[in-house]
This record gives structure tokens, sequence and C-alpha cells, in this order.
């Protein structure tokens, strides 16, 4: 039990912009670091300080997500165009999903349906099925820092969100709700039984059905992993409040 | 009753005993507080107390850019908005941007840039907005500060923090960090923001006359508040995490301290309990397994009398005898045993 705690969470020192994290020339400076003269590393957010092997890192506490390939990522529909749909997907960019990214294809139906307006609508038009503000679930099919992401929604777990709930924080706590190889995650549905879809980009999907209670207790514990990211020994905490806080809402 | 007729001010700026009217010394900024996080809807945002300044700064971005034609395709843009509050100054002034506004958003903006990574940003824009809500002479300066503490707080990598102060001459005296009074009446007014990291100047403007000394001595001062003011940052940027940590590690502490009460103490009752029970059980149980144990014996005697072999009866009477210990011996080491498991209980 002791020897997990210390290598899961090794106390970290909180640094600022500007502040020389390290003078080492043998270290390399990795992400959020960058080396100035003098062989001074210094840091570029405010975060926590982080040395593994040869690289010197330091972990953002707050930022935006950028899409990266194949993560799993929660999209609002937004905007339509006659081709694609455009997905706010809570990054720089709008994510692009492409109907045939979208929809298994059906070859049987085919055919001319219904009539909408002026012109008649296929019983297979791809564009109309989806509305404004629909949610869903998808795949980076490709991110870079200068395109718009493509995305899928076809696949294990992807799709449309029918019911749920939907809890925001910011995306460089995510791994906080994960934990180590997902300790974090499933000590929350053990304990709630709800069942809980992290995505990457900040989003997380609870559907708790009909115990409510369940749901409440659990956004108030993502709530409170978000305010204490930064800390050490979360998840023995985390399942101490769970616990108090059944015994005190009456929750079996 | 509005004053119509806004009469002079009086010249003097500092007291009898040498001191500024405020009380302060001549190279003393004045008083200065900050807070990290204030407005929950945007992505970092900040407010300063500097003096009888209150500046609010919100920070949104990295995002698209309207409209699109001001896009950059190679780098990001950085907008800063600089409003004054109707009710900021002593005369109403005028919710529209003016001239003054704009100048100095192009200034405070011209300010930030070199700290910033832009080019990680290309056809995006970041947006500083900046609320004056009280106003009592270097806003420029104040608002800069608070500008750098909102980017900070919003994740935006920075090469550093930046500091705005202002220095300047009054009765022929280098003063650092102008009031409204001293600003007004004063001879000369350089406000300027540091560079922390390098102590570098990224903005730099001067009204007045003075010669070069007073020049060199007002950068003195002014390096010397900077780094006054960039302590009270560095504070504010940490204070909202450390003081969670803390409570963190108090909060874990109690709990582990009840766990290792719980596992101290159970395990013990646990043994008590468990060794008086399964002595009685066995002594219970496993005697009537010794008289079946005996049967059987008397019986494979029987069985072995009827073969009529006399060898075999010895054997059979050494081999129940051994029996008999090897299941006294389990009797005495069993509830040994069971503590070693750590107490389970059937």
């Amino acid at each position: 039990m002791e020897i997990v705690e210390s290598i899961e969470t090794p106390t970290r020192e909180i640094v600022t912009p500007g502040m020389v994290i390290s003078t080492d020339p043998e270290l390399i400076p990795g992400r959020g670091a960058v080396r100035e003269k003098n062989n001074e590393i210094i840091s570029l957010f405010v975060g926590l300080k982080e040395i593994r092997g040869k690289y010197i890192n330091v972990v953002p506490l707050n930022g935006l997500y950028n899409p990266q390939l194949g993560d799993k990522i929660i999209g609002r529909v937004i905007a339509k165009t006659p081709v694609k749909y455009l997905l706010n997907i809570n990054s720089k960019y709008l994510g692009i999903l492409k109907p045939l990214d979208a929809f298994k294809r059906n070859t049987r139906n085919r055919g001319y349906g219904k009539s909408v307006g002026s012109y008649r609508v296929k019983d297979d038009d791809l564009m109309q099925k989806l509305k404004m503000g629909d949610l869903l679930i998808c795949k980076v099919l490709s991110g870079d820092r200068l395109n718009e992401p493509e995305l899928t929604s076809l696949g294990q777990d992807l799709g449309q969100i029918k019911e749920g709930l939907i809890v925001n924080v910011p995306p460089p706590k995510i791994p906080r709700i994960i934990g180590k190889k997902g300790s974090m995650i499933t000590l929350l549905k053990n304990q709630l039984h709800c069942k809980v879809f992290v995505a990457q980009n900040g989003r997380i999907l609870i559907q708790g059905g009909k115990n409510y209670k369940n749901e409440r207790l659990l956004i108030d514990a993502i709530h409170k992993i978000e305010e204490e990211a930064h800390t050490s020994g979360l998840t023995d905490r985390i399942k101490n409040y769970i616990i108090k806080e059944k015994k005190k809402r009456g929750i079996e | 009753m509005p004053v119509l007729v806004p009469e002079p001010h009086d010249p003097v700026c500092f007291r009898k005993d040498g001191k500024r009217l405020d009380g302060r010394d001549v190279d003393e900024p004045r008083p200065f507080s900050c807070e990290v996080g204030v407005i929950k809807n945007a992505q970092g945002s900040a407010v300063v107390r500097h003096g009888g300044n209150l500046i609010y700064a919100a920070v949104y971005g990295p995002r698209e850019v309207h409209p699109r034609h001001l896009a950059k395709p190679d780098r990001g843009i950085l907008r800063v908005y600089y409003r004054m509050a109707t009710f900021s100054v002593h005369d109403r002034k005028s919710p529209a941007p003016n001239r003054r506004d704009n100048e100095i958003s192009k200034v405070i903006r011209e300010a930030i840039e070199p700290v910033l990574f832009l080019e990680a940003y290309p056809d995006s824009q970041i947006e500083v907005f900046i609320q004056i809500m009280a106003a009592d002479g270097g806003t420029r300066c104040a608002s800069t500060t608070a500008a750098s503490l909102a980017l900070a707080d919003a994740g935006i990598p920075m090469r550093s923090m930046i500091v705005g102060i202002a220095a300047g001459k009054a009765q022929d005296k280098v003063i650092l960090d102008l009031g409204d009074k001293e600003d007004k009446v004063g001879q000369a007014d350089v406000p300027a923001v540091v560079v922390m990291k390098d102590k570098s100047i990224s903005l730099l403007q001067f009204d007045g006359e003075m010669s070069l000394e007073e020049m060199k001595l007002s950068f003195k001062y002014i390096l010397k508040g900077a780094e006054v003011i960039y302590k009270k940052q560095l504070e504010a940027l940490k204070g909202k995490y450390e003081t969670i940590r803390v409570n963190a590690k108090k909060e874990s502490e109690e709990y582990q301290k009840s766990v290792k009460e719980t596992s101290q103490k159970k395990p013990q009752s646990l043994l008590d309990t468990i060794v008086s029970k399964k002595t009685e059980e066995i002594k219970d149980t496993k005697k009537p397994k010794e008289d079946e144990k005996v049967q059987k014996s008397k019986k494979e005697q029987k069985k072995e009398t009827k073969k009529g072999t006399k060898k075999s009866k010895k054997v059979t009477k050494k081999k129940t005898e051994e029996k008999a210990q090897k299941t006294n011996e389990t009797i005495e080491n069993a509830p040994q045993k069971d503590s070693e498991k750590g107490g389970k209980t059937k």
C-alpha cells in the first residue's frame, strides 16, 4: 500500500512561467520547458515540475485541449454544410465529421423517399440524420497543429449519446480523473454503480439510470478531484469522501 | 454638486518630514494585492489592487479569429481591449472607446507580445480584456501586471512574467510609483514594463523633463519596485494551489491515521476471538474423528485377525499411535497457523 503511494504521487513542486527549474546540462527540456542561455531550463506554465529519466517536464494545471490521433472525445454538432457536420470539441478548431465516417452505409434502402420543400430527400440522406446540438462520442482520425481535426463515430463505444449528464473539467486534469492504470475511475464506478465515459477533451459522460443520488455524488466527487488534482494521495481521500458522503446522504 | 471648474492642484507633493503625502518613501511602491481565477467563465482571470486602482483582466483563447481576414497563417494574433468603467474616474467617462483607450490597448499588447509564443498558434487569436473599475494613476502599468497574471492562469505558455510600474519626478525629486496627484502635478512620468526573467524592458514611455542621472536613478527604482510586485504575483499564482495542497495533506494524514488504527485494532481482537473459538471447536470436532480412526483401526485389526497375521497387528497398532500423535500435534499447531493467516473466519 505504502509503496504504491510513493510511486503514484511523488510530491512535486509548483512552478511559474519564467522560473529557472534546472541548470543541469544533461537534462533535456520536455513538455512545458525551454532551454535558455547558460543552460538554464525555464518553465512555460503554472504547473508541476517533473523529472522522468533524461527529460524535465512541466505538467500544466490549466489549458486547452489539443486533438491527437486516436483520442476519444465528446463533440456537439454546431453547424452543417452540404457534405459535413462541424462539431465543437472544446478545442481551438471545430471537428469535421463526414457522413461516411458517421453512419454505417446501408446499401439496401436506397431510392427516393419523402419530399422536403421543393426537392426530394433520399431515405439514406446522411446529412439529415443529426441535428444541431446532438452529442456524439467520436475518435480523432487526423489531428495536427494546422488543420481541423477529422473525426469518426464508427467503432466500439462511439456514436450518438442518447441519455446522461455531461460534466466539464479542464483537459489537463483528465489523467487524474482516470488515475494510474484506471484506479480512480474504477473506484468511482464500483462505489457508485454509474456508467462513466471520460473523454480526452475534458467532457465526462455520466449515465446513472434511476439512481440519481449516486449521479449527484459522482459529480461532486469529480469536482473534488478537479480541485485537488495537483495533490498526492488523492485516491484514498476520494474513497474516504465517498464512503462518508454515502452515509450522510443515505445512499446504500 | 459636480465641479464645473476644476481647482488647480496644490503643487506640494512632500511632507515636512521628507516623506510623500501618503507616507511613503521615495522608492516605495503603493500597497499591492492580487488574486487569480476570479471570473468563472473566462479561461484565465485576475484582479489587481494597486494603490487606488482596481483592475480586472480576463483571457480567452486561443480561438478562431473573427473577422477571418485578420488571421495570420504563420502565427497567432494577440488582441488587448483596455476599457475604463464610466464610474472609474472623477468625471464620468464615456463608455465608447476613445483615442486614449485604443492607444493604451496597443501599448499593452506590444508589451505582452515578446513573452508569448504566438508562432505556436497559427490562424488563431488570444484575447485579453482589461476593465478598469477604479483609476488612481498608473493604470496602464497595473493593467499589464493584471494581464500577465490572467495569461499565466489561463495556461498559455509564457517566457516570463511581466510587471508594470512607473517612476517619475516631482518637486525635483525622483519618485517611484506615482499616484494620481503626483502624476498630474509632477515634472516627469516614466511608465515601464519589466520582463522579470532577464530584467529587460518591454515598454518604456516618457513624458516630461529629466537629466540622464535622474533617468538612471528612476530605472534603479523601477527594478526595485518590480521585484516587490513580482513576489506578490508568484504568491497569488502558487497560493491558489498551495492552500488546497495543505488542506489535502491534512485530510490524507487523518485518513491514514484512521486506517492504521483500524488495522492495528482489528486483527488483535479477531485473533483473540478466533483462537479461543477454534480451540473449542477443535476439541469438540476432532475428538470424535480420533474415535472413528480408532474404530477404523479396530475394524482393520479384525479384518487382519481374520487373515491371521500377528505382525500386521503390531504394525497397524504402531500406525494408529503415530496417527494419534500427529493429530495431537495438529491440534496444538492449529490456532497458531490461523493467527499467521491473519484471522480468517469460516
